[in-house]
C-alpha cells in the first residue's frame, strides 16, 4: 500500500543554521548564486530556480530584534493547483502525494509560476523550465528522507509518513501549549487544500510567517469568471441583433448628406 | 523587473487575441443578423481576424521557456494523443486559440472566395454560427485566463468581463480603421455609411465598458497593486490615456452616430485599439509590481 509522504517543519525548533539550504543544494546540484544584501540575514533573499529552499527570516514589530523563522520550500499540496492547471501535463503528482515537474516535458509557460497560492515554482531563464523542489524524490525512492531533513540539526524538520507526522506535530503542539498558555500553535497544512504535505507547526499567525490564512486554489470557482465575462459579451450580440437587424433606408440618405 | 513573469509579449497576445475575435465577431454579427446591407463590415472583419491572432499565438510560443516544445502543448506521448487539460485556462485557450485561426481562415476564405459555389453562402453561415461562440470564448478566455491565478490584482470575476467587451470595441474600432483608411486612399466619393453607423454601436459598447471598468476599479480599490498603479505613473495613464482617450472620447464621438471625415474617424479608432492594448499593459505589468 501507498502511504502519503508528509514533512513537518516546527518552526519554534528552526535556529536558522540554514543546513537545510545547504544540504539541499548539494544533494540536488543546484549552483550557487549571485546574491545582495537585503536588509536582513535571509540570503539568497528569494527561492529562484537554482534555490529550492530558504529560511526566511521575519522581524515581526519595527525596531526590536525579535525574529521569526520559516523554512521556505514547495508545500506539496493534495489539491495542487500546478498540477491541475499545467497545460502540458508537467507537473505531476504521486501516490505519496509528491508533486514534481517532468524537466522533459515542461514548456516554460509560466502559468503554474503565476497561479501557486504559495509562490512556490520559479522559471529557469537558463534551462528555459519551471523548477522546485522535489521532495528529493530520487532519495525517497530509495527509503531515504530528503536532504534538508537529513541535515536539519535540531530536529526542527520531521519526515516520515504523513498520519506519524501528524501525531509528532500534535504532541509539539501539546508540548508548546503547556509553556505558553496564551495562544495553541497552529499546525498549518493538516487541513489546508485538503492537507498539505509540508505542515508548519505556527506558534504564530500565519500571515506573519508570510502564509496565507486561508489557502486556497486560485482556479476556484472558474466556471464563473466564464459565465460573467460572457454575460456582457451577450449582451452585446442581443444588441448587435437588434440594432443591425433592422432595415435601414435612413443610412443611405445619411450618407448622402 | 525580475518579478515580472508574463511580460510585454503576453500583454501583445491578450490584445492581439482580443482584436481578432472582436473584428470576427462583429463581421460574422453584420452577415448573420443584417445581411447584404452590412457586405462590406463582413468583408473587411473577416479579412482582418485572423491575422493578428496568428501573430499573438507566435509572441506566445516565442515567449515560452523552451519555444521549440510548444507541441507539448497540443499532443502527448501515450493515451488520447492530444493534449487536452480541462482543468487549465492555457489549455483551453490553447484550443480555442487553434480552432479560432483555423475558423477564421477558412470564414475568410468563404466570405471572399465563397460566392461562386451555391453552398457558399450555407457554408458561410454554417461556419460563422460556430464563429461566433468560439470568437466570444477567445474574447473572454484572455480574462479569465489572468482571473484564475494567484494574483490579487486580476482574481476577480470581473477581469474577464472588462477584457471581453473591450475586445469587441476593439474588433469593431479596428474594422472603421480599415474601412476609413480604404476610404481615404482608395478615393471613394461617398463615406461608407457601415463607418457612422459602427461608431454609434460602439459607443454603446463602450459605455458598457466603461461601466464595467468603473465596477472592477470599486471592487479592487482596496488592493495594493491597484492602488500603486494609480498612484504612479502608470495612473497618469490610466486616467488619461486608456479612460479619457481610449474610451470617453470614442464613446462621445460615436454617440450619435453622424457621418464625420474619414481623418477622424480613422484617429478615434485608431484611440480605441490603442487605449485596449495599453489597458492590458497595465492591469498585466502592473499587476506584477
Amino acid at each position: 500500500m501507498i502511504t502519503r509522504k508528509a514533512m513537518l517543519i516546527d518552526v519554534s525548533r528552526c535556529m536558522a543554521c540554514r543546513a537545510c539550504q545547504v544540504a539541499c543544494k548539494q544533494w540536488n546540484q543546484l549552483p550557487a548564486e549571485k546574491t545582495h544584501f537585503i536588509g536582513t540575514y535571509q540570503n539568497p533573499p528569494r527561492l529562484s530556480a537554482k534555490t529550492w529552499t530558504i529560511v526566511n527570516f521575519i522581524e515581526p514589530e519595527e525596531g526590536k530584534t525579535r525574529w521569526l523563522f520559516r523554512k521556505q520550500q514547495c508545500l506539496h499540496c493534495t489539491e495542487a493547483t500546478c498540477v491541475s492547471i499545467c497545460p502540458s501535463g508537467a507537473a505531476k503528482q504521486r501516490e505519496d502525494g509528491i508533486v514534481y515537474f517532468d524537466q522533459s516535458i515542461c514548456t516554460g509557460c509560466k502559468y503554474c509560476v503565476e497561479s501557486c497560492p504559495f509562490r512556490t515554482p520559479q522559471f529557469d531563464p537558463l534551462g528555459g523550465t519551471v523548477r522546485k523542489c522535489t521532495f528529493c524524490l530520487d532519495r525517497v525512492l530509495d527509503g531515504l528522507e530528503p536532504a534538508c531533513a537529513k541535515a536539519c540539526s535540531t530536529g526542527a524538520i520531521v519526515f516520515g509518513e504523513r498520519h506519524q507526522v501528524v501525531q509528532v506535530a500534535r504532541q509539539r503542539q501539546e508540548v508548546l501549549s503547556k509553556g505558553n498558555p496564551g495562544e495553541i500553535p497552529r499546525i498549518y497544512g493538516e487541513k489546508e487544500l485538503d492537507g498539505l504535505g509540508v505542515m508548519y507547526l505556527l506558534p504564530e499567525r500565519a500571515p506573519l510567517y508570510g502564509l496565507p490564512e486561508h489557502p486556497r486554489m486560485p482556479i476556484d470557482k472558474v466556471i464563473f469568471k466564464w459565465a460573467v465575462g460572457i454575460i456582457p459579451g451577450l449582451a452585446v450580440l442581443y444588441g448587435l441583433w437588434r440594432y443591425l437587424g433592422k432595415e435601414r433606408p435612413s443610412s443611405k440618405k445619411q450618407s448622402e448628406a | 523587473m525580475e518579478h515580472i513573469i508574463w511580460g510585454i509579449p503576453v500583454a501583445f497576445d491578450l490584445f492581439l487575441a482580443g482584436l481578432g475575435a472582436g473584428a470576427l465577431l462583429i463581421a460574422i454579427a453584420a452577415d448573420l443578423f443584417g445581411g447584404r446591407q452590412y457586405e462590406r463590415i463582413t468583408r473587411t472583419g473577416a479579412v482582418i481576424a485572423p491575422w493578428p491572432v496568428i501573430v499573438g499565438v507566435i509572441l506566445l510560443v516565442i515567449d515560452l521557456g523552451r519555444p521549440l516544445r510548444f507541441w507539448e502543448l497540443l499532443f502527448r506521448r501515450g493515451p488520447g494523443f492530444l493534449m487536452f487539460n480541462p482543468d487549465s485556462v492555457m489549455s483551453i485557450g490553447v484550443w480555442l486559440l487553434t480552432i479560432f485561426v483555423i475558423l477564421s481562415l477558412v470564414y475568410g476564405a468563404l466570405v471572399l472566395f465563397g460566392w461562386p459555389f451555391t453552398w457558399g453562402k450555407k457554408a458561410k453561415q454554417g461556419v460563422g454560427m460556430i464563429g461566433l461562440v468560439i470568437s466570444l470564448l477567445v474574447a473572454v478566455y484572455t480574462g479569465v485566463l489572468l482571473a484564475s491565478t494567484a494574483n490579487p490584482l486580476w482574481n476577480t470575476v470581473l477581469l474577464p468581463a472588462v477584457f471581453s467587451v473591450s475586445a469587441l470595441s476593439t474588433g469593431i474600432a479596428a474594422v472603421v480603421f480599415v474601412l476609413s483608411f480604404t476610404h481615404i486612399y482608395g478615393a471613394r466619393a461617398k463615406v461608407d455609411p457601415s463607418i457612422p453607423e459602427l461608431e454609434k454601436i460602439n459607443s454603446r459598447v463602450i459605455s458598457l465598458e466603461l461601466l464595467i471598468v468603473a465596477l472592477f476599479i470599486l471592487v479592487r480599490i482596496t488592493s495594493p497593486s491597484l492602488r500603486m498603479i494609480l498612484g504612479s505613473a502608470y495612473g497618469l495613464l490610466w486616467w488619461v490615456g486608456i479612460i479619457g482617450l481610449g474610451l470617453v472620447v470614442p464613446l462621445v464621438f460615436g454617440i450619435k452616430g453622424k457621418v464625420r471625415k474619414p481623418q477622424t474617424s480613422v484617429v478615434v479608432a485608431a484611440l480605441v485599439v490603442l487605449g485596449s492594448f495599453f489597458l492590458r499593459y497595465v492591469i498585466l505589468i502592473g499587476g506584477q509590481i
